[in-house]
């Protein structure tokens, strides 16, 4: 038996035909699967840029007396920030709960952020002091523009995560002390002379 | 003296008149198109009847007596069939003044509620419709559970039900959203976050970051278009509520009942 019709013996032409029908076939629902799972990911986003001009730092009173941190909300509803000023200068702090997303609210008399949705609690730090929240919540980056005002990154590429290095196994409710040599210099940190 | 059960000798209290029209319209050709069988007094009969009609070939041609009963059946899966018909209904009617948009959605509710003719009935209907049929899915469920339906040859039936449970709740909530308020608004901002931790596909579950997951292509992004819940949240609510999420339900409920028909109704415990 020569060679040819060997081949032709193991691989007969309704078994090829069978399986080239099959991989077309395939190939067809695959890519069409593909393509339709791709369609539900929108290429351009009409959401709310990720910076803004957050004014002048003496725009934002500094803290008197006993207080530690003054926090300013004329940002939450529009930027989702709060504009924290302490005695040695001004951070941006996402009004995110890092639980499920929820947005905090700001007590004064207490100096506490509380989450309505299942009561997380963060020290103006954005450290979990209670509730279910992982992490700390995120700091937004905030930069001096060359007029004087700050710029305020909140975007994906602005803030910063406790568990962003790599490094970290486990996320930690506090900042770590590699995390507040990051997050208390620029450009998470404004620094004002007194 | 026997008594004589001859149809001739019957007393009637219908003028013969009526009889001959009745029995001239059931002679009439459209007549014998629509009710092919006759008078089912056999057994034959009666199962041809189930087999021939449209609106009754959904059952088993023959049940037993003990799958009528209602202390058996509780007719929780029938109640669950009417209500999503009901919300059908009353869905596509509410679809006339509710414009899925992030400035007119909540006040269009409102409309709903206060300004359309029968809106607040309508809008009720729907929403307690959909409040009921969770419950009576979950019911039936149970029932099924306790009188063992769920076992062979009816297993695959259990998993096709477990599907339109979860079509069910994931009706509930993308319907949850489309009122536009904040209870719906934060509902749906922690559901779907949720879904950011599946692990490898969502931003903030295990191993997705070997795969390059982030918030932006993550299988959140791809539930509410976007990184955040805004209008295209909205719109993908609305089309997963009102046509892709009820087609799929109908399509598994043809399945669902045609294996019920098949299978037959479960036996008396």
């Amino acid at each position: 038996m020569d060679k040819e019709n060997e081949f032709e013996k193991r691989v007969s032409r309704r078994k090829f035909f069978n399986i080239a029908g099959w991989t077309g076939f395939c190939t067809f629902l695959g890519s069409s699967g593909a393509a339709g799972a791709r369609f539900f990911y929108p290429k351009v986003l009409y959401e709310p840029a990720s910076t803004f001009n957050a004014g002048k730092p003496e725009d934002y009173t500094a803290p008197t007396g006993n207080e530690q941190v003054v926090v300013d909300e004329r940002w939450k509803k529009s930027q989702r920030v709060w504009i924290a000023r302490n005695r040695e200068g001004i951070y941006a702090t996402v009004a995110l709960c890092t639980h499920l997303g929820c947005t905090p609210n700001w007590f004064p008399a207490e100096v506490r952020f509380k989450c309505p949705c299942h009561g997380s609690n963060f020290n103006p730090d954005g450290e979990v002091v209670a509730g279910p929240a992982p992490e700390p919540l995120y700091r937004a980056k905030i930069e001096l523009a060359p007029d004087g005002s700050m710029i305020v990154t909140t975007g994906l590429l602005g803030i910063r995560r406790a568990n962003l290095q790599a490094q970290k196994k486990t996320l930690g409710t506090f900042w770590t002390k590699e995390e507040k040599e990051i997050i208390w210099k620029p450009p998470y940190f404004l620094e004002l002379k007194a | 003296m026997a008594v004589n059960f001859n149809k001739q000798n019957d007393v009637s209290f219908i003028p013969s008149f009526f009889k001959k029209i009745s029995e001239y319209i059931k002679s009439t050709t459209v007549w014998k198109s629509i009710f092919r069988v006759g008078y089912p007094d056999t057994m034959p009969k009666r199962m041809a009847v189930m087999r021939s009609s449209f609106y009754m070939h959904i059952f088993p041609t023959k049940v037993g007596i003990h799958g009528m009963k209602l202390k058996y059946g509780w007719c929780m899966g029938g109640i669950t069939f009417f209500l999503f018909l009901l919300l059908s209904i009353t869905g596509v009617i509410l679809m006339f003044y509710y414009i899925p948009e992030e400035h007119r959605a909540y006040n269009d509710m409102k409309d709903l509620r206060y300004m359309v003719p029968y809106g607040v009935v309508l809008r009720n209907m729907h929403r307690w419709g959909a409040h009921g049929m969770v419950f009576t899915i979950i019911l039936h469920m149970i029932r099924v559970f306790y009188t063992g339906s769920y076992k062979p040859p009816r297993q695959f039936n259990w998993i096709i039900g477990v599907l339109l449970l979860t079509i069910t709740l994931l009706l509930s909530f993308t319907g949850y959203l489309l009122p536009w308020d904040q209870l719906g608004f934060w509902a749906v901002t922690v559901g779907t976050n949720m879904a950011s931790s599946t692990p490898l596909i969502g931003y903030e579950g295990p191993f997705s970051k070997y795969l390059g997951i982030q918030i932006d292509n993550d299988i959140r992004f791809a539930l509410i278009g976007g990184t955040r819940i805004g209008p295209n949240a909205l719109i993908r609510a609305y089309v997963w509520h009102c046509i892709g999420l009820p087609l799929i339900a109908t399509a598994l409920m043809v399945f669902h009942f045609w294996r019920v028909r098949k299978d037959g109704f479960s036996g008396p415990m």
